[in-house]
């Protein structure tokens, strides 16, 4: 029994983000932090562990410098971390077969993860991972308890936001939880310093090479902001709400 | 816009991953807990109790010190969190100060087993707050003609005196008192309850308004033989203190001066006068640059203490150096900082009037800045010039 | 090519983002087909213009939402080389699903697509635009409002498959209405008032352009400060929350520096004051210069009748 808890290292949202040669320039970044929903996840998992649930495995994939976000997890309480190193850019089937491999050897049958990555805004990773595991998944959680064998997670349904009930094996993504983040303290952040992290090779995970089938062809800065537009008259609200979809798409 | 805390040389490159982590867990507590309440508090003139707990919680009080449940950390470690505590306040970081520095160290380096056993644990989970009653009303910058006397009676000490200017006084569970026992500095440990003992707070401050400061009175207070430090006598026991907390301190000021660099920077770029933000005029850049080059100085002066902190290779007056320098250059950036922010700067919508304020303070305790020219200048040329004596 | 559109449905009924999709799939050539998720909206769907036949999935499974459950009964049926789906919450789980299921990679939220392909999309919280190619076998989910509708006028084929799934999923319990007011800093639009709304009540008229939003409702400080009963969780600015919403409506706020610390990174501001020099004019996008009273009911009548679309 136990949760893995999936987390993605990501320029921390405040960073500013340059672009040099049509790419990013992740060299710039000064700053790289946990996907801000994969907190909510990682507070949730220990939460659960607290309660007696047993182990919880944090795993990441990226580069060298992800293993930063498996310390920051030891340090509020995560007890295993695992690595899978890889320098490429991957498409969403090779993340997914890498970390599927990954839980599928921790033997856990509770996944959490973000609903989305504060990089790609995708939320590909949880449903796609559930559909290669054969688990059920429940997405844009708040909260997840355990009892008797079921799960009971809070998430907003389409009728609005309700309490499900899942029985067996589940992937939930989540949304900003009710809970605060706990913050690490000084023991924690010593014991973590002292946590081995279980580094893998995509080989290690009987994965081989493979190339993406998504290549990345460009990067750009979104367009400077057409100057402001000034209207008189509340006879003009209608041209501009018009705007607020046809122009900026706001709405 | 994101806080930036200005780091021109790249000082979190010399960081261990431990460190930046140790900041970074303060930064973020001081983000999300002092800075939405640290106005209020000021106007209310109070130290929000919640903050002792979770600054507690964090386990950061007494940082430097190894064993009885502190947390053993560098001193460079100890100084960043002085730094992100400072940034939020300095009374926040008086509080903690006076916390670690000031009444943990005293009893961790000149205390009995049991005293260490009985006091350091509450201590470091901030569970007892303790203070240090060194300053007298006469007698600041000046402590060795103190009049605070303790008389042997037998079966206990009887303390007789006032101290003065204490952070923490009115909420400490005990206090490390400096008297004279026959003549001769000694430190004792007063505890809340003891008879004789009253801790009234300071009121009327217009500065560090968020931290308690007050009076300790002790008209024939009654202490029991075990509450004397055993390993120490005369100045060097206070003096031991003092160190490490202005050490601290040095790195604090740091994080002051970042604050209202940062908050000057911001508001040079959204201000417009004349048509164009006021960054982008001469004078203003001339004052940003300025900061920019003492708040990159005093940080590495701040580092490097702090590694000889570490190798056990530093002399009191380069503590001195740092202390003096620091303040200094904070409480010039703040003025200057101020200046930037025009009439805006006044407000409590920004930090720096309140920093600005808070410096004074700083400027003058833990050794004011006169005083500690004149350690550096007797350091310089062997000579003292405090007093008139040969 | 073959695409197939995973339909979108809203309330019972077809959304308009599902003539969207068609609408891309048809720029790209070749036979689309309309798989509808319990049926919903599969009659609608038959009517789009390039729609070459519809699939209505039906069955138990799809009283409760559960992603795998459904996701294992649109696999099979899903056949296109190119699976395109709405980038709504519900869109980006079940094509995710699916494609993983297939083993075809996804890209999501596209905002333009070209031939064989290269799809356009915003990352880093749209600090950065990024293209990526990619070749079908493939899923693309595509975000609402950025292609154009397929015309009506089509008459497409509507057959029916009736599955049965075990469901993981049970509801058991309804919590709150889904239009629960947002705090501003979570919210992607957010309504504010300043003292120029002239009493603490009228911040009700804020409130409901901000129901038919779902929009959050936020104040100056110097609403905050003249006023008690707006309370300092909605403040705005310097010493409030720091927002950054896609759409920022300020009502009566002159546009102080220390409010526009607040708000000037939101994406869109719209500012409605009747004094045409208050300095919120110098940041907003769109600036309406009319009193609040005149502006605010047009406003909320009008995006009642847009959103109603």
């Amino acid at each position: 029994m136990g949760v893995a808890v999936l987390l993605k290292q990501v320029p921390d949202t405040t960073a500013k983000i340059s672009i040099s040669g049509g790419r990013v320039d992740e060299g710039s970044i000064t700053k790289w932090s946990i996907s801000p929903y994969d907190e909510y996840a990682l507070e949730n998992a220990i939460q659960l562990k607290e309660a007696g649930f047993g182990d919880v495995v944090a795993i990441t994939c990226g580069p060298a410098r992800a293993a930063k976000c498996l310390t920051e997890a030891a340090a509020v309480g995560a007890d295993r971390l695992i690595h899978i190193l890889t320098d490429s850019y991957l498409d969403s089937i090779q993340v997914q077969s890498l970390l599927s491999a990954a839980v599928k050897e921790t033997g856990f049958e509770v996944v959490m993860c973000g609903k989305q990555a504060a990089d790609t805004n995708s939320g590909s990773t949880g449903p796609g991972l559930a559909s290669t595991l054969g688990f059920s998944c429940v997405g844009g959680v708040t909260g997840v308890s355990i009892d008797g064998g079921l799960a009971y997670a809070t998430r907003l349904g389409p009728s609005g936001l309700e309490k499900v009930e899942v029985g067996g094996p589940c992937v939930f993504t989540f949304d900003k939880g009710d809970s605060e983040l706990r913050r690490p303290n000084v023991r924690g952040i010593m014991m973590a310093k002292k946590k081995p992290i279980d580094s893998l090779l995509p080989n290690d995970l009987g994965i081989g090479d493979s190339d993406s089938m998504v290549v990345i062809k460009d990067h750009s800065s979104p367009p400077e902001k057409q100057p402001g537009q000034k209207f008189v008259g509340s006879e003009s609200v209608p041209e501009v709400v018009e705007k607020l979809r046809g122009e900026a798409n706001v709405i | 816009m994101a806080y930036e805390a200005l780091d021109f040389y790249d000082i979190d490159s010399l960081l261990t991953e431990e460190e930046r982590m140790v900041r970074d867990m303060v930064r973020d507590w001081v983000e999300d807990r002092v800075l939405p309440n640290i106005e209020d508090a000021c106007r209310d003139g109070v130290f929000p109790d919640e903050w002792r707990v979770e600054i507690g919680e964090m386990g950061i009080l007494g940082a430097p010190l190894k064993g009885y449940g502190c947390p053993g950390l560098s001193y460079i470690a100890y100084g960043l969190i002085c730094q992100e505590l400072e940034r939020g306040d300095s009374g926040v970081r008086s509080f903690a100060s006076v916390q670690g520095s000031l009444a943990m160290y005293p009893i961790w380096d000149f205390g009995s087993e049991e005293q260490k056993e009985k006091y350091l644990p509450g201590m470091a989970k901030g569970e007892l707050v303790g203070c240090f009653g060194l300053t007298e009303p006469d007698y600041g910058s000046n402590p060795g003609d103190m009049i605070t006397r303790a008389e042997d009676k037998g079966d206990c000490f009887l303390l007789n005196g006032a101290k003065m200017w204490i952070t923490n006084g009115t909420i400490a569970d005990l206090a490390v008192v400096w008297a004279k026992l026959e003549g001769e500095i000694r430190g004792f440990i007063v505890e809340k309850g003891d008879e004789g003992f009253s801790a009234p707070e300071m009121k009327g401050k217009h500065s560090l308004k968020a931290s308690v400061t007050s009076e300790l009175v002790f008209q024939d207070c009654k202490i029991p033989k075990d509450r004397i430090l055993p390993s120490v006598k005369g100045l060097r026991g206070p003096f031991s203190c003092l160190n490490n907390a202005r050490y601290g301190i040095s790195w604090g000021a740091v994080g002051a001066a970042q604050s209202c660099f940062n908050s000057a920077r911001e508001y040079a770029l959204s201000r417009i006068q004349f048509g164009h933000p006021i960054a982008s005029f001469q004078l203003v850049q001339n004052k940003l640059s300025w900061m920019l080059r003492e708040i990159t100085k005093g940080q590495l002066l701040a580092f490097h203490i702090g590694k000889k902190k570490d190798d056990g290779s530093w002399i009191p007056e380069q503590i001195s150096l740092a202390k003096m320098n620091n303040v200094d250059m904070a409480l010039e950036i703040a003025r200057m900082s101020r200046d930037i922010h025009g009439a805006n700067g006044i407000l409590d919508e920004y930090p720096v009037m309140r920093h600005m304020a808070n410096l004074e303070s700083v400027k003058t305790y833990e050794g004011t800045h006169d005083i500690h020219n004149l350690i550096l200048g007797r350091h310089i040329t062997g000579i003292q010039s405090f007093t008139r004596e040969p | 090519m073959s695409t197939t559109v995973i339909s979108e449905s809203n309330n019972g009924t077809l959304h308009p983002v599902t003539a969207q999709l068609v609408g891309a799939a048809s720029s790209l050539g070749g036979p689309i087909t309309v798989i509808c998720p319990g049926g919903v909206g599969a009659s609608d769907a038959a009517k789009i213009s390039g729609v070459a036949n519809v699939i209505s999935v039906v069955g138990d499974c799809f009283e409760t939402y559960d992603c795998s459950a459904w996701s294992k009964t649109l696999s099979p049926l899903v056949e296109g080389e190119l699976i395109l789906s709405s980038s709504s919450a519900i869109g980006r789980e079940l094509i995710s699903s699916i494609s993983a299921t297939k083993g075809i990679p996804v890209v999501q939220d596209v905002t333009s697509l070209k031939n064989s392909f290269s799809a356009t999309r915003t990352i880093y919280s749209g600090k950065v635009i990024e293209e990526v190619s990619i070749s079908p076998p493939c899923a693309i989910s595509l975000r609402v409002n950025s292609f154009e509708s397929a015309a009506d006028g089509g008459s497409a084929e509507v057959s029916t498959v009736n599955v049965s799934q075990e469901v993981a999923v049970a509801v058991k319990q309804a919590l709150a209405r889904a239009s629960e007011r947002l705090d501003v800093s979570e919210a992607d639009i957010i309504i504010s008032g300043g003292r120029g709304m002239g009493e603490p009540a009228n911040f009700s008229h804020l409130n409901e352009v901000a129901d038919v939003l779902g929009a959050a409702v936020g104040a100056s400080r110097a609403a905050v400060d003249t006023w008690g009963e707006i309370p300092h969780s909605m403040q705005v600015g310097q010493t409030g929350k720091t927002v950054t919403p896609n759409l920022y409506i300020a009502v009566g706020i002159s546009g102080a520096i220390q409010h526009l610390a607040g708000m000037r990174s939101s994406k869109f501001i719209l500012a409605i004051n009747k004094d045409p020099e208050a300095p919120i004019f110098g940041v907003a996008d769109y600036g309406i210069v009319s009193t609040w009273e005149d502006a605010l009911p047009v406003l909320k009548e009008q995006l009642i009748e847009l959103l109603s679309n």
